[in-house]
């Protein structure tokens, strides 16, 4: 557990500079800072609220940890988890006469399928002609979301709302919830599942085993006889179909339907979970935890006293900036050998 | 030919992005800051521009803020070295935050501010030869700051064809331990180039919030991410970057158009560019491996 200390310090030094902002920001600071630190604790709602943001973050967190293992990087999270999302939505608006149960897991199925479609499209093309996958799985994914948008605000519209959203999907679709009167429901286990299977994966099983060995080195994996152009698909695919079962979530726990835009940024939120995780499936799960803390208690502080939610990304900029700042980590490496 | 023009304008904020970013991507970085330095560049010169009520001061200022936080971001990926693409994604929330944290304090509003008083960028009428056809379009009518992008655009390619600095810069992008033998400092060019992106992205963000004479929340909408695909797209040349930002600007004009005019729905031609850039790459990988074979 090396790192473990060095995190500890970043994730201190972030909630640090978050005290100093509400200092220099807000005029009642004191209040500001019990809410941002307290808020998510202060009642049910909240507390189901934080758990409830933290789901969509472990599926899309595990998605890109997958990837980074593997190390192909997937930066299209953001329209794999939309797509799962959308897709969801369709299924369930298309399925009038399925039994829930039957219903929902094909709805899951098919969330998840998209993202895996999307993502696996970037992997397919870095295998036969080798196109580069960061740039190709963000374009994919930029042209996806405006199709998408396009397909919540054109065919699936729901002529009676107002919103910039698709007709509610049945009743029977719709996961219970656990933890009234937040919106909490079933699939917060899913997550938790889903991030065991991962872990249990890659660590125990011969295929996750060789997606590590060919993400920490090809050559030596294509020496080995492992087939490397399949860990250039294989983790994709799984890395789409995580972000897409998570924007599925989405749709059948909390919001039983798809709106424009909906999941916006929980793809790369996904992104710096993984990174504080340091790719770790098990690790997701505070990770993303942490996450949606932050973002309750500001939600939390701007509620009840007199700063802004966009705070938040001040405070998330600075965790990015210092998790990933690897000279920090040497320094505290070289300074806890000095004294031996 | 109104598509034309219109497009001419709309491409200015990607050309002028992708012209840093094209100093970043051929030191050997792939700057995905471009966005969020845009995005504070736009905010700063609107508010600065009404604050002084000079355009120079709001520009300079704009311009100088977006320099400062690349300076930031330069630390952090190259003297700290943190994982430039994680770095340039907290750069890119720094932004967002910054921006409506700011706006929160200093105008009460997180929403659109409007300036309606503000001086307006001005404009190059010459109304006799807008009549021109096609070139007329092309070249007269615009605000000012399109013709400086054009003015950089060539300074650009001569600074990085023609100079020792875009040589040592070239070099440190394909083949760094030449530049390292030499006993040069390949860190110290690529921060002169995430520094001309700062630069490049302040007027970028001038552009769009002077162009309305108000802020929008997240105006910049992806214009940095486009930015990056232009790169990709114009194959990392000058020449190539003015054309793919004109294909941009020129789809962004048509999908204005047609949300009245046409059948086909606008997120359609607004998601064609990037099917072009992902097309445009398969096709460039097949090449590049033919040739390679």
């Amino acid at each position: 557990m090396a790192g473990m200390s060095g995190l500890a310090i970043t994730l201190g030094a972030s909630l640090v500079i978050a005290i100093v902002l509400f200092l220099l920001l807000s005029r009642d600071p004191r209040t500001t800072i019990f809410y941002f630190f307290a808020g998510p604790f202060t009642n049910k709602l909240s507390v189901g609220t934080m758990l409830n943001a933290a789901i969509p973050l472990i599926f899309t967190g595990l998605g890109i940890s997958v990837a980074f293992k593997a190390a192909v990087f997937n930066i299209g999270g953001e329209g794999q988890i939309y797509a799962g999302a959308v897709a969801t939505t369709a299924v369930c608006l298309a399925l009038p006469h399925v039994p829930g149960v039957l219903g929902g897991l094909i709805a899951v199925v098919a969330g998840a399928a998209a993202g895996a479609l999307l993502a696996g499209l970037s992997g397919l093309l870095k295998m036969k002609w080798d196109t580069d996958v960061l740039i190709s799985t963000f374009l994919v994914s930029g042209a996806a979301i405006l199709i998408i948008n396009y397909i919540i605000t054109g065919p699936l519209d729901d002529p009676e709302s107002s919103l910039l959203a698709t007709r509610k999907i049945a009743e029977r679709f719709r996961l219970p919830f656990i933890f009234r009167p937040s919106k909490l429901d079933v699939s917060v286990f899913f997550a938790l599942i889903a991030a065991v299977l991962i872990h249990l994966f890659l660590r125990y099983t011969h295929r996750g085993y060789e997606l590590r060995m060919t993400g920490a080195n090809p050559e030596f994996a294509r020496y080995g006889g492992i087939n490397v152009s399949m860990y250039l698909v294989m983790p994709l695919m799984l890395s789409g179909a995580l972000h897409g079962a998570g924007g599925a979530f989405l749709v059948a726990g909390t919001h039983h339907m798809a709106l424009k835009g909906f999941t916006s940024g929980m793809g790369w939120n996904g992104i710096a979970v993984a990174l504080i995780a340091k790719n770790h499936p098990l690790a997701v799960v505070p990770a993303a935890l942490f996450f949606a803390y932050l973002s309750t208690g500001a939600d939390a502080a701007m509620l009840r006293s007199d700063v802004t939610y966009e705070i938040v990304a001040i405070i998330q900029a600075s965790i990015f900036y210092l998790v990933t700042a690897q000279a920090l980590y040497g320094f505290v490496r070289s300074r806890r050998r000095v004294p031996k | 030919m109104n598509l034309v023009h219109n497009a001419v304008g709309i491409m200015t904020p990607f050309l002028l992005a992708a012209i840093g970013g094209l100093f970043t991507q051929i030191a050997g970085m792939l700057n995905i800051a471009l966005e969020g330095l845009m995005l504070i560049g736009a905010f700063v010169a609107v508010a600065s521009t009404a604050a002084t009520g000079s355009l120079f001061f709001g520009i300079a200022a704009g311009v100088s803020v977006s320099v400062i936080v690349a300076y930031l971001f330069g630390t952090v990926s190259l003297k700290l070295r943190a994982n430039i693409f994680v770095s340039g994604l907290a750069t890119n929330l720094l932004a967002t935050g910054l921006t409506a944290v700011l706006s929160f304090r200093f105008f009460a509003n997180k929403g659109v501010i409007r300036f309606p008083g503000i001086p307006r960028l001005p404009v190059l009428s010459a109304q006799a030869l807008r009549r021109i056809p096609i070139a007329g379009d092309i070249f007269f009518g615009h605000h000012i700051l399109v013709y400086v992008s054009w003015f950089l655009l060539a300074a650009a390619a001569v600074v990085i064809y023609r100079t020792p600095f875009g040589l040592r810069l070239r070099a440190t992008g394909h083949q760094r331990s030449t530049i390292v033998s030499l006993g040069l400092k390949p860190e110290r060019y690529q921060m002169q180039a995430i520094l001309i992106s700062g630069f490049t992205c302040g007027l970028a963000g001038s552009a769009l919030t002077l162009n309305l004479s108000a802020y929008v929340p997240n105006i910049t909408a992806g214009r940095g991410w486009i930015a990056l695909v232009v790169i990709y797209l114009g194959n990392k040349t000058p020449l190539g970057i003015l054309v793919a930002s004109f294909v941009f600007g020129f789809a962004e004009a048509l999908s204005n158009y047609a949300q009245g005019a046409l059948e086909i729905p606008a997120e359609f031609i607004l998601a064609f560019p990037y099917l072009i850039t992902v097309t445009a790459m398969v096709i460039y990988s097949i090449w590049r491996r033919r040739r390679a074979a």
